[in-house]
Parts: C-alpha cells; sequence; structure tokens
C-alpha cells in the first residue's frame, strides 16, 4: 500500500515535470520561430536595401568589364544575359557560379569583400568574356 | 568548335566516371540482384532532374526563385559529397561478394538503404551539371543556324563521346591492373571527388556570409596554378583545389579527411557484424 502510493506520487510529480518540460519547450519553439521569422524578415528587408549594381552580357563579353563597389558592404549584382546564348558566370575568388540562360535576369548576392580587385569571366565563352570587381 | 568540346566533355565528366565506376563495381559482383535497376533508375531520374532544373534555370527571373536555386545548388553538392562517401565505404565493406551477410531483416534494410542511396547518387551526378549541359547546348545550339549549327552538333557530340572515352580509358585499367588495383583507384577518385564538392559547397555559403571565412586568403597560390584557367577548374573540380582558399575551407577539407581516414581504417569485417 505504502509503495503504491509513493509510486502514484512519484509519477505525479513525474507528470508535472513533463507538462513543465512541455510547456517550456513550447515557448522555447515559438520563442526560436519568433526569432526566426524576425531573421528571415531583416534578411529580406535588408536585401531590398542592398546596393546593386548591373551587369550585361553580350556577344559573349561582359557590360561593364570593371565594377568598382564599396569594400566591407554586401552587395547585389543583377546580371542580364542578353545573349546570343547563354552565358556562365563564374569566379573561384569570388565564390560564384552561375549559368544564365539567354534573356534571363539573375542578382547574386556577395559577403562583404575585403578591398582588392577580383577576376570573374564567362566560362562559355573564355577567351573574350572577362571583367573585375573592385572593391574600395 | 574546341571550346564546345571542352565545355561538354567537362560538364558531362563527373557523371560518367560516377556512374561508370558504379557500373563496374555492381557488373563485377558474383550476384548484382536489382542494383542495375536502382542504378539506371537514378540515370533516368537523373535526367529528368537536369531537364526539370534547366527549365527552372530558363524561366526563373525572380530574385526569390534565384536565390532558391542556389541555395538548392549547395544543398545538392553537400548531399552528394555525403552520397559519394558513403557509397566508397559500402562498396569496400563488401569487395565482391554482395550477397553475404544478408543474414538478418535489419541488415536486408540497411542494404535496401544503400541500394537507394547509390540511385540518388546517379540520378544527383546526371542532374546537377546536366542542367548546365542542357542550357548551354540548348541555348548555344539555337543561338547559330546554318553550318555553324551542324559544327556546333558535332563539337556537342564530340565532347560526350571524349567523355565517355575518358572513362572507358580509366575502367580498361581493370584489364591491366589488377581488379584490385583499379578498386583502390576507383575509390581515391570518388574520395577526391566528394571532397571537391563539400569544398565547393562551403566556398558558397562563404560566399553568401552564412559561414565566416575566419582568414581570407590564407594563401595566394595562383601564380603556381590559377584554379580559374581551364587546367585549373579541371583540377579544382576533381580535388577541390582553391588558389585563394579561406581558413575555414581548409579546416573542412581537412576535417573531412580525418573523417574518411577514420571511417577507412575501421576493419569492415567488426563494422558489418553486430556486437
Amino acid at each position: 500500500m505504502n509503495t503504491f502510493s509513493v509510486t502514484a506520487k512519484t509519477k505525479h510529480a513525474t507528470n508535472q515535470r513533463m507538462d513543465i518540460y512541455k510547456r517550456t519547450n513550447m515557448h522555447k519553439i515559438h520563442l526560436a520561430s519568433l526569432l526566426l521569422l524576425g531573421g528571415l524578415l531583416l534578411s529580406i528587408s535588408a536585401q531590398a536595401a542592398l546596393p546593386a549594381y548591373k551587369l550585361t552580357i553580350k556577344d559573349g563579353r561582359f557590360e561593364p568589364e570593371t565594377i568598382t563597389v564599396p569594400a566591407r558592404t554586401r552587395f547585389k549584382l543583377v546580371i542580364t544575359n542578353q545573349g546570343p546564348g547563354p552565358e556562365e558566370f563564374e569566379s573561384k575568388k569570388l565564390r560564384k557560379e552561375s549559368v544564365i540562360a539567354e534573356g534571363v535576369t539573375r542578382s547574386i548576392v556577395f559577403a562583404p569583400l575585403k578591398p582588392g580587385r577580383y577576376r570573374f569571366f564567362g566560362e562559355f565563352h573564355p577567351d573574350t568574356a572577362e571583367g573585375h570587381i573592385v572593391a574600395k | 568548335m574546341g571550346s564546345t568540346v571542352f565545355i561538354v566533355w567537362r560538364e558531362s565528366i563527373e557523371a560518367m566516371l560516377v556512374i561508370g565506376i558504379l557500373y563496374t563495381w555492381l557488373k563485377n559482383q558474383a550476384d548484382t540482384g536489382n542494383g542495375m535497376h536502382f542504378l539506371w533508375g537514378g540515370v533516368l531520374a537523373g535526367i529528368a532532374l537536369a531537364l526539370g532544373l534547366a527549365f527552372i534555370m530558363l524561366e526563373v527571373q525572380s530574385e526569390l526563385a534565384g536565390e532558391a536555386l542556389e541555395y538548392f545548388q549547395i544543398a545538392i553538392m553537400l548531399i552528394a559529397a555525403v552520397l559519394i562517401t558513403q557509397m566508397v565505404l559500402w562498396m569496400r565493406r563488401h569487395g565482391r561478394t554482395l550477397k553475404h551477410n544478408l543474414e538478418t531483416g535489419m541488415q536486408r534494410a540497411h542494404e535496401q538503404a544503400n541500394w537507394w542511396g547509390m540511385a540518388a547518387l546517379a540520378a544527383i551526378a546526371v542532374g546537377r551539371e546536366g542542367a548546365e549541359t542542357v542550357i548551354f547546348l540548348y541555348g548555344a545550339g539555337l543561338a547559330q543556324s546554318g553550318s555553324a549549327q551542324l559544327q556546333f552538333i558535332a563539337a556537342a557530340i564530340s565532347g560526350f563521346v571524349l567523355a565517355f572515352l575518358s572513362f572507358w580509358l580509366l575502367s580498361q585499367g581493370s584489364r591491366f591492373f589488377s581488379w584490385k588495383v583499379f578498386f583502390r583507384f576507383s575509390e581515391i577518385l570518388l574520395l577526391l571527388l566528394a571532397a571537391a564538392l563539400l569544398v565547393d559547397g562551403v566556398d558558397r555559403m562563404i560566399g553568401l556570409g552564412w559561414l565566416p571565412a575566419l582568414v581570407d586568403p590564407v594563401w595566394d597560390s595562383s601564380f603556381l596554378l590559377d584554379d580559374s584557367t581551364r587546367l585549373g577548374g579541371i583540377i579544382a573540380t576533381f580535388t577541390g583545389y582553391r588558389a585563394h582558399p579561406a581558413l575555414m575551407l581548409l579546416l573542412i577539407y581537412a576535417a573531412y579527411w580525418l573523417v574518411v581516414s577514420f571511417l577507412l581504417r575501421q576493419p569492415a569485417e567488426l563494422r558489418s557484424r553486430p556486437a
């Protein structure tokens, strides 16, 4: 009898603890999702405000061939391929690779760059398509 | 012309190598069972994936969709790196006999998972670079007309044939050398490729600002081998070489080889048998 009530008590206590755990966990999940949502909204609004630079691909060449951007600042490149044919924007130094079909406009976001000169090239026209991003 | 041959060769060699090695391995098994179905099923799924991805790349204009595509590509690279590594471990565990060690249901379920892994790997190997090949062939082919277009088609076919020949040469290695030597060589090739895919994925994440570069760059070896030249690009694709590596990249590359060499060193018998 005694043993039984002790077990029941322990059970009750465990249930209560489980309840608290559940509630705190729920709380944590809510908080985490709020933070995530906030972060997402922030990053979207931050992106909308990102400085943007235009780059056009035409006849196997980039225009302009030198783009000057502020150093240590996130920015985006809005690339339009006017053709003819597709092009692959590539730069190992900038850590980007993106195939852009003819007639397509695509924007690429760049993490802050240290001051310097970064070469990029068009992989489908390696002899002519070349350019630099200069971070100042 | 020469450039077209090279681009098609480069875009298809990776898939040919992965599928070629899996195929050669399966063919050398005493009993392949449904293995070939999984492999070719994966290849078919890969072609569908390539066409689907190419369609998205052609149609995608909105900024959000463009970003989603980039995230998807990063995820696919990392998944491919894991699948290749897992496949090498699995193939090594089996050696030449697939049939043994299938007594319990759990082991059979584990085997089944590995077959699906093989199918997924074949699909990703074809789909990943295949999408770019489709865009290139479709776009660049349409941009030309008349005899130039015929020349382009001939060049594209030559690129595929060259990629296939490259693999065929490799597979002939199993005749000149022993199966064991050939298989060891294939393992190294696959693990290097997995490491290169990991490097590519990590590098893109650094480029997006998701991972800190820590020290960037640690060195500049572009005077020795520039990774933006053709040769440097191929070496980068198959080893993960970078002329301006960030410290984060070097740490992850080193960690990968540490983990892999640890997993390879564990005796196969111990791992496949329940304690």
